[in-house]
């Protein structure tokens, strides 16, 4: 049986041959705005892995199937697999396998696709650091002395800032996920969430991607002060003009005055 | 750092070691680690080898190794500083996590609450959730990090470990229990205390503990402490007494080859198990009465028996990636699969971990009746390893460990380190002293350094002998 949300044009939504006839491919949506495919292999239920038809050859198969297909393109983290205790997952960005009893694979996907929301907004984010970081550089001068000519650029540098606090607050949001610690004593599903985490480095990539965002939003911060106090040199700079301008007036008038006096006399 | 003060002679006081295995190791490199000038020491090791019972072995039919005795250190860095920890990092040895959820029980793997629900349902879960948190409102993880020190209320005291099991109303949870902390007991869960009980299940959490091991060997640690030692090491010499020589110093009496000897020793550290201390001699009264009472208070013998197996070929990958499982055959045992964290291993090894009474009685066993029926309880992901055995080890550790049993109390610190009084230059070493782990007895050796330190530096410039210390004491 193929349960599928639409019809899969790509070999992606085949079912690889070899599995047993139950096996199911899903997409489920998740909450990073991404889709999961997620191949569903039942093993009968109270099965421990061993004495299933052929464990061995249905987790190669599976594996075979996530490192084949790559619908979009996320080539940066390889295929994980996972052993767990009568069970078997497999992931990658984009695309997962789960191979269990009948009873644990509802407990198995929900515990996949969180922790596939998770990284998936990781990965966005940390493509906005990359992105961040590569316009530092470019504005880091603006940071320490901001010139004139450069008053055009205030709305981008307002807009970069914008992005910086955004991202570090996302990034705030997803920390408690990223770094949750060891359940004790562990679920089937706790224990899926923490392999998962550890292999894809999940605790690590979110501490360089706050490093990150926090870089781009200091320089951005910094900017921030060097414009208004660019800023405030320019009004002040004006209403100096301006005394100066209200001086010579008074001073014209001044002459005028006396000259107008002296005639009189 | 304090100066190590020579006495008028101008002589360095002399430190003699008994014991070269972890406890008499960790000793000498605390002394010399604190102290600014070389020291007078002398390390007694009865056997050919150092570091006791952490010893890497080989197989004979390929240079491939195994855990002859202590298999995982212990790290407490997650709760506080961890000195153990702390000294393999110094010492610069690539460490590895290890951990395992599963225990086998009557062939099945439970290895968290949804399996355990699957094998007693719904009250077995539940059953074994309200232990997890008696056990963890009972020990916190500070109260677990200070259980050895006299800061700690005294859990060990407050009574056996069984009625804390009993708790548990379910029996296939119960079960699930004991099995799983049986092999770190080393000694039957009604035989020990409430607080060594809950110290070795809530060691699963990693809140309170986690585990490691030394890529190679974990006796690369005591090679590299031991390798940066400056102390005399007199290796085949087995210390048999311990007196007090007519001018007050300490007289040791040790063998070396077919020789009897004896040598004089401003200080005196016997760093040795208490299956090895039973044996040492004392001549003078005084001290001889006082390590009666010692070893009286602290001999709780506990067993282990370790089987070790080479295959021809890797081991399985075991579910969830695991170092170890648990298995209840022989009450509760642990089953390491010492090759699981090296991914180029060519062959697969395979350590049980038996302990406490089952240890006992399978001592007396061939070692090919011991090895046939350890094969017989392989679990069902191992079972096929059964006809990849290349070669086999056996080592018995009977009473080389030690249980602290319920209803028993620690002594404060300082007296568990210095058992006579009238004998301030004599101490013991030792892991029963603490928790029976490496750290328990690096804690303890750390303690006596300071101690031998503070009291050789502590004279104007002269070193009190015990005779010269009591007539001080009387006349102050
Ligand atoms: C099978 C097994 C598994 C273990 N697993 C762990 C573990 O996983 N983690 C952990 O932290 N701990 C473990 N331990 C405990 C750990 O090994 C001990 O805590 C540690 O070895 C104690 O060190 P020690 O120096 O006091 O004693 P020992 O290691 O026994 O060293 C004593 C030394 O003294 C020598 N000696 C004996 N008599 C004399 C004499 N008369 N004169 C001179 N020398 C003498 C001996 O030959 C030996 O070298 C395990 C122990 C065993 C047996």
């Amino acid at each position: 049986m193929i349960v599928t949300d639409h019809d899969e044009p790509r070999d992606a939504g085949r079912i690889p041959a070899g599995l047993p006839a139950d096996a199911s491919l899903r997409r489920v949506p998740l909450a990073c705005n991404e889709e999961l495919l997620m191949l569903i292999v039942p093993l009968p239920d109270g099965n421990d892995g061993e004495s299933a038809p052929n464990p061995v050859r249905i987790t190669e198969t599976v594996t075979a199937w996530a490192a084949e297909v790559d619908p979009r393109d996320f080539t940066s983290l390889p295929v994980i697999t996972v052993p767990l205790y009568g069970c078997h997952v497999v992931w990658k960005p984009g695309q997962a396998a789960v191979v269990g009893p009948v009873s644990r694979l509802e407990l198995l996907t929900t515990a996949l696709s969180d922790f596939a929301s998770c990284e998936g907004e990781l990965r966005q984010l940390e493509q906005r650091c990359v992105d961040l970081v590569a316009t530092v550089e470019e504005d880091a001068p603006h940071a320490f002395e901001f010139e004139g000519r450069a008053v055009s650029r205030r709305g981008t540098l307002a807009s970069r800032f914008r992005e910086a606090v955004a991202v570090r607050g996302r990034l705030a949001v997803l920390a408690p996920a990223a770094h949750a610690p060891p359940v004790h004593p562990p679920t089937l599903a706790s224990q899926l969430g923490e392999r998962l985490r550890d292999r894809t480095r999940l605790a690590e990539r979110h501490e360089f991607a706050v490093d990150r965002a926090e870089l781009a939003e200091r320089l951005y911060e910094a900017c921030g002060q060097r414009i208004s106090e660019f800023g405030i040199a320019q009004r002040q700079m004006a209403l100096e003009w301006a005394i100066v301008v209200l001086l010579v007036i008074q001073t014209a008038l001044l002459v005028v005055d006396l000259l107008s006096r002296g005639a009189a006399t | 750092m304090s100066a190590w003060l020579a006495d008028s002679s101008g002589k360095l006081p002399r430190v003699a070691i008994v014991g070269g295995g972890p406890g008499g190791l960790f000793t000498a490199w605390h002394l010399e680690q604190r102290t600014a000038v070389p020291l007078s020491l002398t390390i007694f090791e009865a056997t050919a080898r150092l570091g006791g019972k952490v010893c890497t072995a080989s197989f004979a039919s390929a240079d491939i190794q195994y855990e002859a005795g202590a298999a995982e250190l212990y790290d407490y860095s997650p709760v506080d500083v961890d000195p153990l920890r702390e000294l393999v990092q110094q010492l610069g040895l690539p460490t590895v996590a290890i951990g395992g959820s599963a225990v086998f029980v009557a062939g099945r793997s439970i290895a968290n609450l949804d399996d355990l629900g699957d094998v007693g349902g719904a009250s077995a879960r539940r059953e074994f959730a309200n232990f997890d948190i008696r056990s963890r409102s009972a020990m916190t993880p500070a109260d677990f990090y200070e259980s050895g020190s006299d800061h700690a209320g005294d859990a060990v005291a407050a009574g056996r470990f069984e009625p804390a099991l009993d708790g548990i109303g379910c029996g296939k949870a119960r079960r699930y229990v004991d099995v799983m902390i049986h092999s770190d007991l080393a000694t039957e869960a009604g035989e020990t205390s409430c607080g060594y009980g809950l110290q070795n299940y809530l060691m699963n959490d990693p809140a309170y503990m986690q585990l490691y091991r030394i890529p190679g060997g974990n006796e690369q640690l005591m090679q590299a402490v031991a390798g940066r030692l400056a102390a005399d090491v007199r290796l085949n010499a087995a210390v048999t007494a311990v007196g007090t020589g007519p001018n007050g110093a300490l007289q040791l009496q040790f063998r070396s080859g077919e020789r009897h000897l004896v040598e004089d020793f401003d200080t005196v550290i016997l760093a040795l198990p208490m299956d090895a201390l039973k044996r040492v001699r004392f001549t003078d009264t005084a001290l001889a009465d006082a390590m009666r009472q010692h070893v009286e208070h602290h001999d709780h013998p506990a067993h282990y028996l370790r089987v070790s197996v080479l295959l021809d070929r890797p081991v399985p990958v075991l579910p969830g990636d695991d170092a170890y499982v648990m298995l209840d055959a022989f009450g509760g045992t642990c089953l390491y699969v010492e090759s699981a964290c090296d991914p180029c291993a060519t062959n697969g090894v395979l350590g049980w971990l038996i302990g406490g009474t089952a240890a006992v009685e399978m001592a007396s066993l061939t070692d090919d009746a011991l090895v046939a029926t350890v094969l017989d309880s392989l679990p069902p992901p191992l079972a096929i390893c059964r006809d990849r055995v290349m070669e086999a080890r056996v080592h018995r550790w009977t009473n080389a460990v030690s249980a602290l049993p319920g209803g028993w109390s620690r002594l404060p610190v300082d007296r568990r380190h210095r058992p006579s009084r009238a004998h301030s230059r004599f101490f013991v070493v030792g892991d029963y002293l603490y928790d029976s782990t490496l750290n328990g007895v690096l804690d303890s050796a750390e303690h006596v350094a300071g101690w031998v330190v503070a009291e050789h530096a502590s004279g104007p410039g002269t070193m009190l002998m015990d005779r010269d210390r009591a007539t001080m004491e009387a006349l102050q």
